[in-house]
């Protein structure tokens, strides 16, 4: 019997335009420079951003199951291992460089051609797909879903997973955890995390210490591609809101795992289009439809038209405003207090 | 960072994940056993929870800023508990301009774990001095009081047994740390050392606008952007490489600009523009003059700006190729005074405003280090034509003084039948690669979509020849009037040159005027004290006879003088040795020479690391300075979060403490007064601390501070106070007025006032008729291929990294983590496998100039024919052998060796030979050596 989950007064959710993550990791750093810097935590990336097309963090997380079957009932997946996250590098810089220790600093563990060492998260950083110079690639950026249907909680033995009622934020509570690990090999995104140093399942926190004081979370405040949207999906006046329920361009990654994220992304409209032999330029564009349609289903077509309608009229000089509202011009139209 | 015992690591790779790889369905047992109530009633939320409510939480906020060679100029908050800084964050409180997106958020990857370098492995906390060989890495720990001993007493001894010029002080970029800049520069102005240029021996100078428009640098700030309805990003990759700026690219994207990128590789910034021209690597020149082919050709060029804003009216006699001057025509004329012939009259006429010419009042006093002249005391309207209508075409008669008659032409006609004839589409399609079709299509839109704004960066602008690719930017803009307009012009990115405030920062650096002040032209002075090779004769290149010249008619100067060579070389804020161009010959030649090298520095560098004595300098979270850039116009600060840890000091009061230990060893030796007989003062060391600190009215850093915001007219009434409320915006700038809420874009003062511009002609000026551009054939600017004096068969290419600002954050754990572990030679797919490589397999990569030996990243976003590794990682870092400076030359092009010429001549960063790293061409093969463990 599935557990029920009340649904929430009010659900935090956030939008990722695509068009606009520049692939710079800050929202990386930012998140675990605030929440993933303690024991344990080295491997652990709440927040990551991947090149796609590529194997992403953990390693092939998207072929790795878990998620909800079409019966609803949460799935195991396979458990990444540590060199799907990445042993993280070591330096012993403190011996080369004021102890007179000769060679070089190495990275340990040492990157091999071949074994678990050679990965990290960002390891295939903007390499993509295709042959130049029809090669194409794009940033995706990823922390937990919020899901309004949480495979983590479902599958939790220990019912240390909850999510709130006052903001949707899903949570581990770090006294109840037992270390059953099945949060991680549930989640189809692998954005559930086990320390093993301290024994305890943890992910990312939505930034609910913010919330509760109305800033917004570390990795969107600091969002210097000015690429992400936060806010409370049933405030109408949200950009979220417009962006995913009045514009409906934004969507969810890989929906039919059946978790129901309130992580949605505006697919990547700008870009160069294919060239032929001869250099000239065609038409169509690098990103295959086909892959958009892979991460972010079905709708990508219809969206991605709006998307190139919307712009055209700005390409015109005529007044759009979805790309207003895509560009925000004042960071506090596009998510809550982003002053600390 | 925090450590992952080796326990947890066994564990996290070992038993511990391995029971655990089937799928399918969990076991329901487990979950019947759960409550099916709503479990989240369950929770408290003041329990538990409030383990991540403490860890958001601080005592202090203080502003913060990173003061490396970065344009971002961000400002941050420091949070600081219990006495540590825990982290920081963007500030977000820029003010914004009107109708374009805010500057909000501010800040990248390396800003957010600034921290790092304060509490990590390579912080310098003590003064340390060398006890094994230079590099080894062995230091003993010394007071303060004994190294600055050692160090006052050696610059005494090299004082009195060669001369002060003997003594030399390396500090680059005063914008990002202006207080701390002026330290070291005031110390040695006073006791009559030399300070260094570093703007253009980092490859960053755009030479080429030096010379079209007669100012050292300058460009819009990156708000503006937004308004231009066409950008052209040229070798500039602004995700990557300026990162707090690259939303205004995608922003004015999706608010209907069009964005065509050029640039061989298929970049991060690249990825999202509409159309991507990949030219091969160093033919951009070519490029842009086969698009003012077409603009010519389908009569797109706006010919009243050209007549108005241009020489290209000027008149050029066609036997000595030189310009028509008013001594040539005239009995006691002027040789800076030109001609245009006027349409009407049928009549050479003088064009106003040239460099011969006096404004109303006489030659100001004030002279901008930054400007070839100071113009602004013209009245407006100077340079409009009024009833004068230029020639652009044609050939005439003009009788000279001596009665002899000469043929003459506009230098438009000059160089528009050779555009016509060198560079139609076709012609340009076979040097560049690029198709007929995307040329013309190109050229049709930049012709067309106004405003159109060209934004270039280090893929142009580190090339042997990259002075003529800003040269021809400049002209596809004039040739299309977009200078001086909010979204037009051509913008360069590259490098972190303007203290917008600089003449506070010359008052506080200079007090005795920079004319008494010995400045050295690095490029030229590491290219000789190192005895650099540079294979230039391979393409019939004299270097050394243009380097001999300039330095003999005094047109660049080197020190010391008479072939002295440097003994004392103190270095801080800048990794000399890991960016040294030539660094083979830099390690080998130059460094024998010193006999003391001095590093203040706060963490370990290469620099540091072979250096005789390290002092520890204060984090940027331990100090108060001021923060400028060319990329917005605000200037922000930093603040102590915490006193300076360990003993390490502000470098404010480093060169205090060491004007007060020079002082007292002088005295104790008998050196109180020393004669310099090349400015024929006695310089008085006995009153040393009194000068550096002005009699103790410039004791503190805050001191220092406010003083350069009052003597700039940028900044004159701003306090310090002022910008720790916020950061505050200029009340002036260097080429155009700052307007109330509108972007700043450069050279207004030319394009809307009329003023002259600062150059020898007083326009934008494309003719320069210096000999040694015409020996070049480079007194227009047309296309100059790469120079391929080595003889290898792939291209080196070493752009800025997404993760690292030059060398600062290479080293950083969390950046590494984030990448591969180490430095990466980025091949594409062809060129790895006819060489047998595999990716992360190790590679020798080697020229004539050296070898480096490093990982290979297969990219497929690289074209065949090159090989890229982002530029300079440290001399410890995870390579074999070598870094990227050990395969990359100094090449100095004769034409940056001209001074004496009108706007072309010598100030420290306005005009001087740069970096061209990216003409080096290299060999790569498999390393089959052994590899350490």
């Amino acid at each position: 019997m599935a557990k029920q989950i009340t649904k929430p007064q009010k659900q935090l959710s956030f939008v990722v335009d695509l068009n606009k993550c520049i692939g710079c990791q800050t929202c990386t750093v930012a998140c675990k420079k605030l929440w993933t810097n303690q024991r344990g935590e080295d491997p652990i990336y709440w927040r990551n951003v991947e090149t796609r097309p590529g194997k992403g963090y953990p390693r092939n997380w998207e072929n790795e199951g878990g998620g909800f079957n079409a019966a609803g009932e949460v799935q195991r997946g396979r458990m990444p291992t540590a060199g799907d996250y990445g042993v993280p590098f070591e330096f012993d810089y403190e011996a080369r460089l004021f102890e007179g220790v000769p060679g070089r600093v190495r990275p340990r563990p040492a990157a091999t051609t071949a074994g678990f060492a050679s990965w990290a998260p960002n390891f295939d950083e903007d390499q993509g797909e295709g042959t130049y110079p029809n090669n194409y690639y794009f940033y995706l950026p990823r922390h937990c879903n919020h899901c309004s249907k949480p495979a983590c909680l479902e599958a939790c033995p220990n019912d240390a997973i909850y999510k709130r009622a006052a903001d949707g934020i899903v949570l581990v509570d770090q006294t109840k955890c037992k270390a059953a690990r099945n949060c991680v090999q549930a989640c189809p995104y692998d954005k559930t995390y086990f320390n093993t140093a301290i024994q305890k399942a943890s992910k990312c926190i939505g930034c609910y210490p913010r919330i509760e004081k109305g800033v917004a979370t570390a990795c969107v405040a600091q969002c210097v591609g000015r690429a992400m949207h936060v806010g409370f999906m049933e405030d109408t006046a949200s950009s979220v809101h417009k962006l995913a329920k009045v514009w409906k361009v934004a969507l969810p990654l890989y929906a039919a795992r059946g978790t129901e994220p309130n992580m949605f992304y505006i697919p990547p409209v700008l870009g160069p289009t294919m060239e032929d032999a001869q250099g000239n330029l065609r038409t169509d564009k690098k990103i295959p439809i086909e892959y958009l349609v892979k991460l972010f289903g079905n709708d990508v077509p219809r969206v991605m038209k709006v998307l190139e309608e919307e712009r055209g009229k700005r390409l015109m000089s005529e007044p759009s405003e979805l790309m207003d509202i895509m560009i925000g011009r004042r960071s506090a139209d596009m998510m809550l207090n982003p002053l600390t | 960072m925090s450590k992952t015992t080796r326990r947890d690591l066994l564990r996290l790779g070992g038993a511990a994940y391995l029971g655990t790889l089937f799928s399918g369905p969990f076991a329901l047992k487990a979950l019947a056993q759960a409550p099916a109530a709503s479990p989240q009633m369950q929770h408290d939320y003041a329990g538990w929870e409030q383990l991540y409510r403490d860890k958001w939480s601080w005592d202090t906020k203080t502003r913060g800023a990173h003061l490396i060679n970065c344009t971002g100029a961000c400002p941050h908050w420091v949070y600081t508990k219990n006495g540590i800084v825990v982290r920081e964050e963007a500030s977000k409180d820029m003010p914004s301009l009107a109708g374009v997106p805010e500057y909000n958020p501010r800040g990248c990857n390396k800003g957010a774990c600034g921290t790092d370098y304060l509490y990590g492995p390579h912080r310098v906390k003590y003064p340390l001095i060398r006890t094994g060989a230079r590099g080894e890495g062995k230091w003993r720990r010394a007071s303060w009081d004994e190294a600055l001993g050692i160090i006052a007493d050696k610059m005494l001894d090299t004082i009195r047994d060669h001369a002060v010029d003997c003594i030399s002080v390396y500090t680059p970029v005063p914008a990002v740390a202006p207080v701390s800049f002026s330290a070291g520069h005031r110390f040695a102005h006073l006791i009559g050392a030399h300070t260094h240029t570093f703007f253009d021996w980092y490859g960053d100078h755009p030479t080429g606008q030096t010379q079209t428009c007669g100012v050292q640098g300058d460009t819009a700030e990156t708000a503006d952007w937004f308004n231009a309805k066409l950008i052209l990003l040229w070798g500039s990759s602004p995700a990557v490489t300026r990162i707090p700026d690259a939303h205004f690219i995608n922003e004015a994207a999706l608010n209907g600009s069009r964005v065509v990128s050029i640039a061989p590789d298929y970049n991060a910034t690249t990825i999202k523009a509409d159309t991507w021209i990949h030219p091969k690597p160093g033919t951009d020149t070519a490029l842009a003059l086969g698009m003012a082919h077409v603009l010519m050709r389908d009569k797109l060029v706006d010919v009243a700006n050209v007549k108005e804003q241009t020489d290209l009216p000027y008149l050029i006699r066609t036997d000595t190729k030189k310009f028509l001057r008013e001594a040539d025509v005239v009995q006691g004329g002027s040789a800076a005074k030109f001609y245009v012939w006027d349409t009407k009259t049928k009549k050479p006429v003088l064009a106003k405003g040239c460099w011969g010419e006096e404004p109303p009042g006489g030659r100001p006093a004030v002279q901008p280090a930054y400007l070839g002249r100071n113009t602004l005391t013209f009245p407006d309207g100077t340079i409009a034509l009024g009833d004068l209508d230029p020639a652009l075409e044609g050939s005439f008669k003009v009788t000279l003084k001596d009665g002899k008659s000469v043929d003459v032409k506009p230098a438009y006609a000059l160089y528009a039948e050779r555009i016509m004839r060198d560079y139609t589409p076709k012609k340009v399609s076979e040097i560049t690669g690029v198709a007929e079709k995307a040329i013309v299509d190109l050229a049709k839109s930049y012709g067309t979509v106004k405003p159109a704004m060209i934004i270039s960066g280090g893929g142009t602008n580190h090339w042997y020849w990259s002075d003529i690719e800003i040269r021809a930017f400049h002209l596809l803009s004039s040739l299309t009037g977009n200078e001086g307009k909010n979204g037009g012009g051509v913008n360069h990115y590259i490098g972190q040159w303007k203290p917008v405030a600089v003449p506070g920062v010359l008052a506080l650096s200079f007090p005795q005027g920079a004319a008494r002040h010995r400045f050295t032209q690095t490029t030229i002075w590491t290219y000789v004290h190192a005895d650099a090779y540079d294979a230039m004769e391979t393409v019939g290149i004299d270097t050394r006879k243009y380097l001999r010249a300039s330095l003999d008619q005094k047109m660049m100067p080197i020190y010391p003088r008479e072939g002295r060579d440097p003994k004392v070389f103190i270095v801080y804020r800048g990794n000399f040795l890991n960016q040294a161009k030539g660094q083979k010959y830099v390690l080998q030649n130059l460094w024998p020479k010193l006999d003391l090298i001095v590093n203040l520095n706060l963490r370990m560098d290469s620099m540091a690391l072979y250096s005789d004595i390290v002092l520890p300098a204060a984090h940027w979270y331990e100090k108060l300075d001021l923060q400028m850039t060319e990329e917005h116009t605000f200037v922000h600060m930093t603040e102590p979060a915490i006193p300076p840890m360990h003993e390490s000091k502000h470098d404010w009061d480093v060169f205090t403490l060491l004007a007060k230990k020079m002082q007292d060893r002088a005295v104790a030796r008998g050196m109180s007064r020393v004669f310099d007989e090349q400015f024929n003062v006695s310089r008085d060391f006995s009153t040393l601390y009194a000068q550096q600190t002005d009699n103790g009215k410039l004791e503190s850093a805050a001191q220092a501070a406010q003083f350069i915001l009052d003597n700039a007219p940028a900044t004159k009434g701003i306090t310090l106070d002022m910008i720790r409320e916020r950061p505050q915006r200029f009340k002036a700038n260097w080429t155009s007025p700052i307007k109330d809420g509108v972007p700043y874009t450069p050279f207004q003062f030319y394009t809307d006032s009329k003023k002259p511009w600062p150059t020898l002609t007083g326009r934008q000026q494309f003719y320069i008729d210096h000999d040694w551009f015409i020996e070049m054939g480079v007194e227009l600017p047309v296309y100059k291929a790469p120079v391929d004096a080595d003889a290898f068969p792939l291209r080196f290419n070493t752009p800025h990294s997404r993760h690292a600002i030059h060398s600062t954050f290479k080293d950083n754990v969390l950046m590494l983590r984030l990448q591969r572990g180490g430095p990466v030679l980025e091949m594409p797919p062809g060129e790895a496998k006819t060489r047998g490589l595999r990716d992360n397999d190790w590679a020798e990569v080697w020229n004539d100039h050296g070898r480096m030996i490093c990982r290979v990243k297969i990219h497929n976003r690289e074209p065949e024919g090159r090989v890229t590794m982002c530029h300079t990682p440290e001399l410890y870092m995870d390579l074999i052998e070598g870094s990227t400076q050990s395969v990359c030359p100094i090449r100095i092009n004769p034409t940056s060796l001209v001074g004496n010429y009108g706007h072309l001549l010598f100030r420290p960063n306005y005009y001087g030979p740069g970096g061209t790293q990216r003409d080096a061409r290299v060999q790569v093969r498999r390393y089959t050596g052994l590899i350490p463990s």
